[in-house]
């Protein structure tokens, strides 16, 4: 480890990786929260919305300029998390709502199943070649003290605490997100008092959907658009909400990062060689499973016999 | 077409013998665990580092490859056992990932991602079992599937089985009635990874090279969905389970149909029978009707789980 | 009854997929039109029996570009060859494309099934060095000719004589890379970012070998995993280290990840590349940031007419441009014709072993990477390229070979 620098410079690259993990975390927390089940196909749900987005961005960005393009590209993200919304409700209803009373393993199968196909028909239908998503603003970075700082690490951060406040917010203060607590604590308690479970279900799928479309828009920038863009991303954001707490909106958050940082300073301080990234971010998961079984923010709950 | 059916038969087996492991931890113990495919690894590299490296014969490698991957399910199972459905299901994945990771990077020993190569054929008094031939290797195959199940079924019916099937359908009331669950589970997850370490040794001597890029988390969902597919808690089932797959999986290439139609669609319709398959037959093709919840901590359906189904 | 109409949901939603995407189809990319097109070519009448070429390579999964890129090279040649009337102008041949996944298990799965149930002539391919090895074992004994556009790794042709390629080894390459960087740049401290894959990490080991044989230093080596695309963690690593230039043999999709991040991170070193930087999708996705990167491709033939041609088709016929992996496929395809059409003229049928034979027995094949020759152990005899990234043009330094671990450039 080198200069302070190198220090802040890393803490900046772990941060912004980070915040990009508790975005996507945010809807893997909030399915398991009402559902209790793995979304295994969250991250291809994020990158079908990063080809919308894109597609739209694409399509409109040739006839404005300056100033507009900022606007058409978050209107372009708009879309794409729109579609994204759609795209979560008709899994739900297709593949997820037959199964609710079944075995804990068939609506993981069945999210299995649903990554295939949507993985492979994007494949199909737009190739396998990586599509270029390109700034609406001029990237080069700022120099604070030598440390490099670059527009779009902004833009991810102040997207990220955006929306992480407003869904906090949603979920504490509205009537809906009030009815999603409740869904989340007892189904059938709050169907009794009078909550459209299926309909809390569907805007939950909505919402963590959108987050993750507008995740991928972002990572899109840096990383390009590409059918399997969402794989080991979304496993890392779901071992992120776990760590934190699944379940727990500030919880994906506070694991998001935390998981950001540490794959960036175990690597960088501690010197482990970078190919087990991996490795620490899944060791670091299984301690924390095990010293704290319900993750950083989770609740403890008392098992019933 | 005879050497390609032939073939189809083979990895059937492997799966099979992996498939019966996982049938254990899942069928059985109920506990949900995705790392097969790590398991699968470290027998296959076991075998291919002392047949290559230290020229083992391949027979002598096998125990070996059977206990180290035994050795490593105890491993992650004594830690994990505290943890409940999903999340046992999630650092098992991990797990996984990461024996991938440390035979991609620990290149001293593994090559990394050069991996290893000209591994020994599997001989017979002298005789090759060449992976080429494709009978004899059949044979061999599946006499080691036929010797796992009457072994599985053996201990299905023992004092064990029924310890395991207890712990299954309620945890708490069967440490109640004095049954060690800790010492078992560690049990059942020590056998199912003996079981795939095998296959893995197998895989070894029949691809004759092994590298990382082989046991992908696919691996395991494959054998999870081998187990669910055939019927839970049934060993029969789920070798019928792991052919089905097999023969699905390579259906499109044996009719010609990979020929015409874009390589995406297999693996399109594979996602597509499983969902369908959850959404009618969730118990699989052999299995009894449902009667486990992989998390106690959820609360018992009204109409009671274990009950009259 | 909620069963059966979800089930119809579904059934529908997906009918729905295919039918929008089949509208898509025309300016879909990687659409594989080329398979519908033999099909509908091999309807064509044909004199003779047709003949069956095999290609295994990943067509879906993280790698599945590559597999379309390179399947596309021996499509085009075939369609090319087809269109003048086949082999021997009589025998129409199909390519058929069987999926590897990137995984030898299903590599071996595709061998078998194109050796026994499509009773192929030879195979171009496999795309990757793992399952190279298991399909190489496996078509030496069989007796079927294989060759790979892209198998990298040095000890690939030792499998046996059936086992060929149209790619230099890491070896040749990263014997010419260590000694240029030595010699002509000057370099004496080389910092690496490579991904652990058989691909990159084969360049690297063969360049550092012979960069410290000749008394450069390999002062930083870091590495990234497949399917990375965030360097920053060991960029900031390397510019802390300040070599005189980084080495990154990596596929585009990284080593374009890899320039725009060193240049957000401010790394002002120089950086050096191998041939998977002649992939033209690079200058799409890293633009400007490729200015300056010198790299080892396959030798200077754009001039050359036939190069020309076999790009601006390649590139109007699919939509995207051929890497040099594409290229070497052509060519394969173009030497087996030959080699096929030289076997039937002498015996009348396709016989496997003298297909090998006229295979090995190629000589000056002039193909679009200039005069082909194949070693005794089935290599590929070959000079390397230099280039240096200009803009976003590459301007060719000239070629280069290594003799007697001496560099020597051929004029």
């Amino acid at each position: 480890m080198g200069s302070a620098a190198e220090f802040f410079q890393h803490l900046m690259n772990g941060l912004t990786l980070g915040g990009i993990y508790a975005l996507i975390a945010l809807g893997y927390t909030m399915v398991y929260g009402i559902l209790k089940f793995i979304n295994f196909a969250h991250g291809d749900i994020l990158m079908v919305g990063s080809y919308i987005g894109l597609f739209v961005y694409n399509a409109i960005r040739g006839q404005i300029l300056g100033f507009w393009t900022i606007i058409a590209f978050f209107l372009s993200m708009l879309v794409g998390m729109v579609f994204s919304a759609v795209l979560g409700i008709a899994i739900e209803r297709i593949a997820y709502k037959p199964l609710r009373k079944a075995t804990r393993l068939a609506p993981l199968l069945s999210a299995i199943g649903v990554s295939f196909i949507l993985s492979n028909l994007a494949a199909w239908m737009w190739g396998t070649k990586s599509k270029k998503l390109e700034y609406p603003f001029n990237n080069a970075p700022l120099h604070i003290g030598g440390v490099a700082i670059t527009p779009h690490q902004i833009l991810i951060l102040v997207v990220v605490i955006v929306m992480m406040v407003a869904l906090k917010l949603f979920i504490d203060r509205s009537r809906m997100g009030k009815a999603m607590r409740a869904t989340s604590l007892d189904q059938d308690t709050a169907k009794l008092m009078g909550v459209k479970v299926d309909r809390i279900i569907a805007l939950t799928f909505a919402i963590g959907s959108a987050l993750a479309a507008t995740a991928g828009f972002l990572i899109a920038l840096e990383i390009k658009v590409y059918p399997s863009m969402g794989t080991m991303t979304g496993l890392k954001a779901f071992v992120a909400a776990v760590v934190g707490g699944i379940g727990n909106i500030s919880g994906a958050m506070v694991g998001g990062i935390l998981l950001g940082l540490i794959e960036t300073f175990g690597v960088a301080l501690i010197g482990i060689p970078y190919g087990l990234r991996d490795t620490i971010a899944f060791a670091v998961l299984i301690i924390i499973l095990l010293v704290k079984p319900e993750g950083l923010l989770g609740k403890a709950e008392k098992e019933k016999v | 077409m005879l050497n390609f059916v032939l073939l189809i038969f083979i990895y059937s087996g492997i799966y099979a013998l992996m498939a019966m492991g996982q049938n254990v931890i899942t069928g059985y113990v109920g506990l949900l665990s995705l790392c097969q495919a790590g398991f699968f690894a470290i027998g296959s590299y076991a075998t291919a580092i002392l047949s290559v490296t230290y020229g083992w014969n391949f027979w002598l490698t096998i125990p070996i490859a059977g206990v180290l991957a035994a050795l490593s399910g105890v491993l992650i199972g004594l830690p994990t056992l505290r943890l409940k459905g999903d999340y046992l299901a999630i650092a098992t994945l991990g797990f996984g990932e990461i024996v991938r990771n440390i035979l991609n990077n620990w290149d001293s020993l593994t090559r990394g991602p050069m991996g290893i190569q000209r591994i020994p054929m599997a001989t017979v008094f002298g005789l090759k079992i060449s992976p080429y031939e494709k009978w004899g290797f059949l044979v061999m195959v599946w006499i080691f599937v036929l010797v796992g199940y009457l072994f599985f079924r053996h201990l299905a019916r023992s004092r064990m089985g029924r310890a395991l099937e207890a712990i299954r359908e309620d945890e708490i009331a069967a440490s109640s009635m004095g049954i060690n669950t800790t010492k078992y589970k560690v049990w059942a997850f020590a056998l199912g990874a003996f079981a795939a370490g095998v296959a893995g040794s197998l895989q070894a001597v029949f691809t004759l090279s092994v590298s990382p890029g082989t046991f992908t988390f696919m691996v395991s969902i494959m054998v999870l969905c081998m187990v669910v597919l055939g019927g839970m808690g049934n060993f029969l089932a789920v070798i019928l389970g792991a052919f089905l797959i097999q023969f699905i999986s390579y259906f499109p290439q044996l009719v010609g149909l990979s020929n015409i139609i874009p390589p995406q669609f297999k693996q399109v319709l594979f996602g597509l029978i499983l969902v369908v398959m959850m959404i009618w037959r969730p118990q699989g093709i052999l299995g009894r009707a449902p009667r486990m919840t992989l998390n106690p901590k959820k609360k018992q359906p009204k109409d009671s789980d274990g009950g009259e189904k | 009854m909620k069963k059966m109409l979800s089930f119809a949901l579904l059934i529908l939603l997906v009918g729905v997929l295919f039918i929008s995407c089949g509208g898509k189809k025309e300016e879909g990319t990687a659409t594989p039109a080329g398979t519908t097109a033999t099909t509908t070519s091999t309807a064509a009448p044909a004199k003779i029996e047709n003949i069956k070429l095999g290609f295994i390579g990943p067509m879906t999964g993280d790698y599945a570009n590559y597999g379309q890129l390179i399947s596309k090279g021996a499509q085009l040649a075939i369609d090319e060859k087809n269109a003048t009337g086949g082999i021997a102008g009589k025998a129409q041949i199909q390519l058929i494309i069987e999926d590897s996944e990137g995984n030898p298990e299903k590599g071996l799965a595709g061998i078998e099934k194109l050796s026994s149930s499509d009773k192929v002539v030879a195979l171009v391919g496999p795309v990757f060095t793992g399952v190279t090895f298991a399909v190489g074992q496996r078509c030496q004994d069989e007796g079927l000719l294989m060759v790979t556009p892209s198998g990298t790794h040095a000890d690939i042709t030792n499998i046996g004589d059936y086992v060929f390629r149209t790619v230099p080894s890491d070896g040749l390459q990263g014997e010419v890379a260590g000694n240029y960087f030595y010699e002509v740049l000057g370099v004496r401290k080389l910092g690496a970012l490579y991904i652990k894959n058989d691909y990159s990490q084969g360049l690297y080991e063969g360049t550092k070998a012979s960069f410290e044989a000749r008394g450069g230093q390999v002062t930083i080596a870091e590495t990234g995993q497949i399917g990375d695309k965030d360097f920053k963690t060991q960029l900031t690593k390397i510019k802390a280290a300040a070599p005189d230039a980084i080495y990154i043999p990596n596929y585009t999709a990284e080593m374009a990840q890899i320039l725009e991040q060193a240049s957000q991170l401010g790394v002002n070193i120089p950086f050096f590349s191998s041939d998977g930087f002649s992939n033209p999708e690079i200058y799409d996705l890293a633009g400007a940031y490729t200015d300056g990167v010198v790299y080892v491709g396959p030798t200077k033939v754009e001039e050359s007419e036939k190069a020309k041609a076999f790009v601006d088709k390649y590139t109007a016929t699919y939509g995207f441009a051929p890497d040099s992996f594409a290229t070497n496929a052509y060519d394969a395809a173009y030497i087996l014709f030959d080699a096929l059409e030289k076997v039937y003229k002498e015996t009348g049928k396709f016989d496997r072993k003298a297909i090998r034979d006229a295979f090995a027995a190629t000589k000056d094949f002039p193909g679009v990477n200039g005069l082909i020759n194949f070693a005794e152990n089935g290599d590929l005899v070959a000079y390397q390229g230099l280039y240096k990234v200009e803009g976003t043009t590459p301007v060719y330094l000239g070629a280069y070979t290594v003799v007697d671990g001496k560099l020597v450039e051929v004029k």
